[in-house]
């Protein structure tokens, strides 16, 4: 096929994309995350239970009862997912109440029914039926005969073990003081559990503190609430032998009590399987009989006995048996009632937990956030503000330089974004505002690619080609260095995906698809506009394309002035590193734990005022931070942070700003599990970035171009980490991703640099590589600034414009972008440029030059009179190859192009090669010995031409759509 | 947190090694190796084989990656001389 039919094939390809794309675009609804429509998102982390290990298995079970109880609580468009090895992401949209949410996704909801007077245990660990200090006679579970945890604690770890095979656990981990008699930490499964919360929830420990186990054999359970649903702070502890489990009953439902004759309390109601049938009638039957027999006149009820009902090492309800109404026990044909203290709502919860089951494994919640509608439409209208005001200033940057190929990449941009739109509704993809960050940077990414190509083009128009040729070889020469940067780019893309927090997911996620569109768009569709235009009058000359000037390259002595650079690096990280000793990093709750409440008040208000309101919650120590003029009304927009809340504790904190100022509230709380997975999850993705990245290199040009790559990158993390520290901004999650995203851009300009040093060297057979690296540098280095400054500016739009979440991530991007595009020409090429020198045969190579050049070497390599040392390298012939016929046969053969088919020539006739460079011309005496090499390139005549005046050629042709 | 502040500094510190005749074992990689992992091993000996969290860095954390990366620097330029490694300055 000839270059104008695939351009004609790949414009009408991309006219059919863009027209689908559209129709997408128009036809789809775009699916927003949670932060950007507000709504409840849940981290839990699972843990092992007695019935259940943490396997991949019990994992998926539990998202899928998490999943049956999303749906009964009537949550649209849910996402439950796995994360790693044992976390569990919940999102629920336009959900406001996040306690809730997590009390009715999360809850293990073990569910067991206890005989209650024949397993209450006494002081000596036995059981006491007829004993009201210990069952608590007719107040049964409310927390009369109740005993402090501590007491409960301590009784249970004196138990004999379980014998019946029944117990729920193996014994369960407190930590107590023994001075103050109280239970710092626990219940937890093992040791390890246990020793993970107290370093977690910095607990101190010392003499008095003691771990305690409890028996197998005893459970220790927390009264039933009150009546005002206040939890009781007294507690039991029970022979763990349950007559029934949750597995034995069905079809549970909000119900009223009594039925319609009833008290009309809200109640639950449900029905039991064959096996709890018979277990149920005859446990009730003997708490009857016991009743029955312990009773010898009086009241009968105050002989009535109890079963009870435990959620969770929770005591639900506590009923009784009246034997005189029910003397061979409860029927279970009919079902039986959970009653006492429910709410409609707080019984509708229970009943959808049984309905659904308990969960295999236990759910620890170890983050929740809650963002509010409004603040959700606020961030996405920032987001969407950054992207076009990034759009915008890279669309001007690219006109202004590159004027006809700058109009074409822009319109590249443009299809780029409606694809890249399409997508995301078509997949879809969740976007969210990490997402929309990843979008407006794969707008850089796009625009690098162009000018990567472009640059070669213009650098090809300035070496004599014509333009439709130079089109083609700067696509050919440029496209090496764009995939290379692609593929790496898309590989830290990969890594942050698969270990990164759900939050840079879909940052990653973005930036991935974000490379493989733009690679389409940016190299693709601008050769196929560029080729169809290359014979018009738009881009018939060079001064269209920005190419006019002849002063491409930035003659200087790069390598000779390496140790300035390096010793102005040297100083930036001595201060980088004394800032991180004196002032270490401002960590943010992501790592430290804690409650972060973004306020958008309806009243005016000042830091000491809400400190003062906050005050009296024992919060004065809150960290309050204005967030005016990140998109926020001024004095209006605060946020709060401070150590972990507890829900209640949260919710008062909102209620006394919201007396004070009124407003609306969204939240983070962040446990200290959460916490830690993060930083390793960082330290992991920064480390396999590094290998996947050194493997890379190594593969694609030679393993000791990997290491220097390696340093340079140390560089711009550390540089970006001391200048974090010295200026105090919070260090994140979002900072974390911004680092690995470095890495990425970071090698885009220093591939670029040595994609042009490893096609230099051959060139340059009698240079040293200080002289090569020299010439390599002055020719990138425009397109190294070109393509740094389009990277620069959507971070610049997404700092200014993207709100107070994004700042924090595009100022680490600026500063890592920044010292990037340094460490690629000032650190990356010298550390190269030393080690390669230091090899055998470049340093015979050094030694030839100084002695050529009285002991100096030069920083450029030139011949006697400045010229050029250059040889064109041998290439790999094949038909492709070879300048047989220009693209247009009307149109001039410029002189590169005469002389490249003077050598194809000399090829054929097996004449010797000839060196282009004077050098080589003047000293050897290899001298072009065929005809063509006398002819300028007017007088050359292609046997194309003279086949072009047969008409049935020129038919032929016609046919085929060629001029 | 201590860690990377150390080893900053010996990052800091490496930079200044291109002022010397290249003679390091391993070239200028051999110092940048030499230098990160004498700062780090140095000073987690010197804070007493522990590595300070974020609350208990102190300025003296920093510098205590000096002493670490001059003496893997000496030990890798040392080590070069020993190799026969010709002076390249550039």
């Amino acid at each position: 096929m000839s270059d104008r039919r695939r351009n004609l094939f790949v414009l009408l390809f991309v006219g059919g994309l863009v027209a689908a794309s559209l129709l997408v675009i128009f036809t789809k609804p775009t699916k927003l995350g949670l932060d950007l429509r507000g709504g409840v998102a849940l981290v839990y982390q699972a843990k092992p239970t007695k019935q259940s290990q943490v396997t991949g298995e019990a994992v998926d079970r539990t998202i899928e009862i998490m999943r049956q109880r999303v749906d009964a609580f009537g949550v649209s468009e849910p996402e439950i997912q796995r994360t790693g090895e044992d976390q569990i992401d919940v999102s629920l949209p336009d959900v406001t109440n996040a306690d809730q949410a997590a009390s009715q996704v999360g809850k293990t909801a073990q569910l067991y029914f206890y005989d209650w007077e024949a397993n209450v245990l006494g002081p000596d660990c036995k059981p006491d039926p007829q004993n009201a200090q210990v069952t608590g006679g007719q107040a049964s579970g409310s927390g009369a005969g109740g005993l402090s945890r501590y007491e409960a604690v301590k009784r249970a770890a004196g138990c004999p073990p379980d014998e019946s095979g029944k117990a729920t656990t193996n014994g369960q981990y407190f930590l107590v003081d023994n001075a103050k008699k109280t239970v710092l930490a626990g219940p937890q499964e093992s040791r390890a559990d246990l020793d993970r919360e107290i370093e977690d929830r910095k607990i101190a420990t010392g003499p008095d503190t003691d771990v305690v186990k409890t028996s197998s054999g005893a459970l220790v359970v927390r009264a039933q609430k009150a009546d005002n649903g206040k939890e009781s702070t007294r507690y039991y502890v029970l022979r763990d032998e349950p007559a029934l489990g949750g597995t034995d009953i069905k079809d549970p439902e909000q119900n009223f009590s009594g039925g319609a004759t009833g008290s009309g309390a809200p109640s639950v109601t449900f029905n039991f399987t064959d096996k709890g049938r018979a277990i149920w009638e005859e446990t009730t039957r003997g708490i009857a009989q016991r009743g029955q027999e312990n009773f010898f006149g009086g009241n009968p009820q105050e002989n009535f006995q109890h079963f009870a009902i435990v959620l969770d090492d929770e005591l639900i309800s506590a009923p009784y048996i009246d034997f005189q109404q029910n003397p061979d026990g409860i029927s279970g044909a009919t079902g039986s009632e959970i009653s006492g203290g429910f709410t409609i709502q707080s019984a509708q919860e229970l009943a959808n937990l049984l309905k659904t089951g308990a969960l295999p494994i236990k759910l620890e919640l170890i983050s929740a956030s809650s963002v509010s509608a409004t603040l959700g439409r606020q961030a996405l209208d920032q987001g969407l503000l950054a992207g076009m005001a990034g759009l915008l200033l890279v669309s001007i940057f690219l006109l202004a330089f590159y004027r006809v190929l700058g109009a074409i990449a822009v319109f590249a941009l443009l299809v780029y974004a409606i694809f890249l739109f399409a997508l995301v509704k078509l997949i879809p993809i969740t976007l969210t505002l990490p997402g929309i960050a990843g979008l407006i940077l794969t707008i850089g990414v796009a625009a690098d690619a162009n000018i990567v190509v472009f640059e070669r083009v213009k650098e090809e128009v300035r070496n004599g080609r014509a333009i439709p040729v130079a089109i083609k070889q700067g696509y050919r020469k440029g496209i090496t260095a764009i995939i290379d940067a692609n593929v790496v780019t898309f590989m830290v893309a990969f890594i942050l995906f698969m270990l990164a927090t759900s939050g840079v997911k879909g940052f990653a996620f973005m930036l991935g698809v974000g490379t493989i569109v733009s690679f389409l768009t940016a190299v693709l569709l601008t050769q196929a506009i560029l080729g169809v235009l290359a014979n018009t009058r738009v881009a018939s000359s060079p001064a269209a394309l920005g190419a006019q000037s002849t002063r491409s390259r930035f003659r200087w002595d790069y390598m000779g002035r390496a140790k300035y650079f390096f010793a102005l690096s040297g100083l930036i990280l001595v201060v980088g590193a004394l800032a991180m000793g004196a002032k270490g990093f401002n960590l943010g709750i992501d790592f430290t734990s804690g409650t972060r409440v973004v306020a958008e008040f309806q009243q005016p208000a000042t830091e000491s005022e809400i400190r003062s309101t906050l005050a009296p919650l024992g919060l004065g120590d809150a960290k309050v931070q204005g967030l005016s003029g990140a998109g926020f009304p001024a004095d209006r927009a605060y946020q709060v942070s401070s150590r972990e809340l507890k829900p209640a504790e949260r919710v008062e904190l909102e209620q006394s700003l919201d007396e004070r100022f009124g407003g609306t509230y969204s939240f983070e709380t962040i446990g200290p599990t959460f916490g830690s997975t993060v930083a390793q999850s960082a330290i992991i993705a920064i480390i396999a970035s590094l290998i996947v990245i050194s493997a890379y290199i190594a593969l694609r040009f030679e393993w000791r171009y990997a290491v220097p790559v390696l340093i340079a990158l140390t560089h711009d993390i550390l540089i970006t980490a001391g200048v974090y520290a010295l200026l105090g901004f919070e260090v994140n999650t979002a900072t974390v991703a911004a680092l690995l995203t470095i890495l990425g851009y970071s090698l885009y300009d220093t591939i670029i640099v040595f994609d042009r040093i490893r096609e230099n060297v051959p060139r340059m057979p009698r240079a040293t590589f200080s002289q090569i690296v020299n010439r390599s540098n002055s020719e990138v280095l425009m397109r190294s600034l070109a393509t740094s400054a389009s990277t620069l500016l959507p971070i610049l739009a997404l700092l200014f414009f993207g709100g107070e979440t994004l700042q924090s991530f595009a100022f680490a991007l600026a500063v890592g972008v920044l010292s990037g595009a340094y460490s690629s020409v000032f650190i990356a090429t010298p550390v190269l440029m030393y080690w390669k020198e230091g090899e055998p045969v470049w340093r015979a190579r050094r030694a030839r030059v100084a002695k050529a050049n009285d002991g100096l070497v030069p920083a450029y390599a030139t011949a006697a009179g400045g010229a050029s040392t250059e040889v064109e390298p041998e290439q790999k012939r094949g038909p492709g190859r070879r300048i047989t016929e220009p693209e247009d046969p009307e149109r001039k053969v410029s002189k590169e192009e005469f002389d490249e088919m003077v050598k194809e020539v000399q090829a054929d006739t097996g004449a010797a090669p000839v060196a282009v460079a004077d050098e080589e011309v003047e000293s050897d005496d290899v001298m072009p010995s065929d005809a063509a090499a006398d002819l300028s390139p007017e007088e050359v005549v292609f046997e194309e031409d003279v086949r072009e005046s047969k008409p049935e050629r020129r038919q032929k042709r016609k046919k085929h759509g060629r001029r | 947190m201590g860690l990377l502040a150390w080893v900053t500094m010996g990052v800091a510190i490496w930079h200044f090694a291109i002022f010397l005749p290249d003679r390091f074992f391993g070239g200028i990689v051999g110092s940048f190796c030499f230098a990160l992992v004498g700062s780090a091993l140095v000073a987690f000996a010197i804070s007493g084989f522990q590595v300070p969290g974020n609350s208990d860095v102190t300025i003296m954390t920093a510098l205590e990656g000096i002493p670490g990366a001059l003496i893997g620097m000496a030990l890798a330029y040392f080590i070069g001389v020993r190799r026969g490694n010709p002076a390249l300055d550039l």
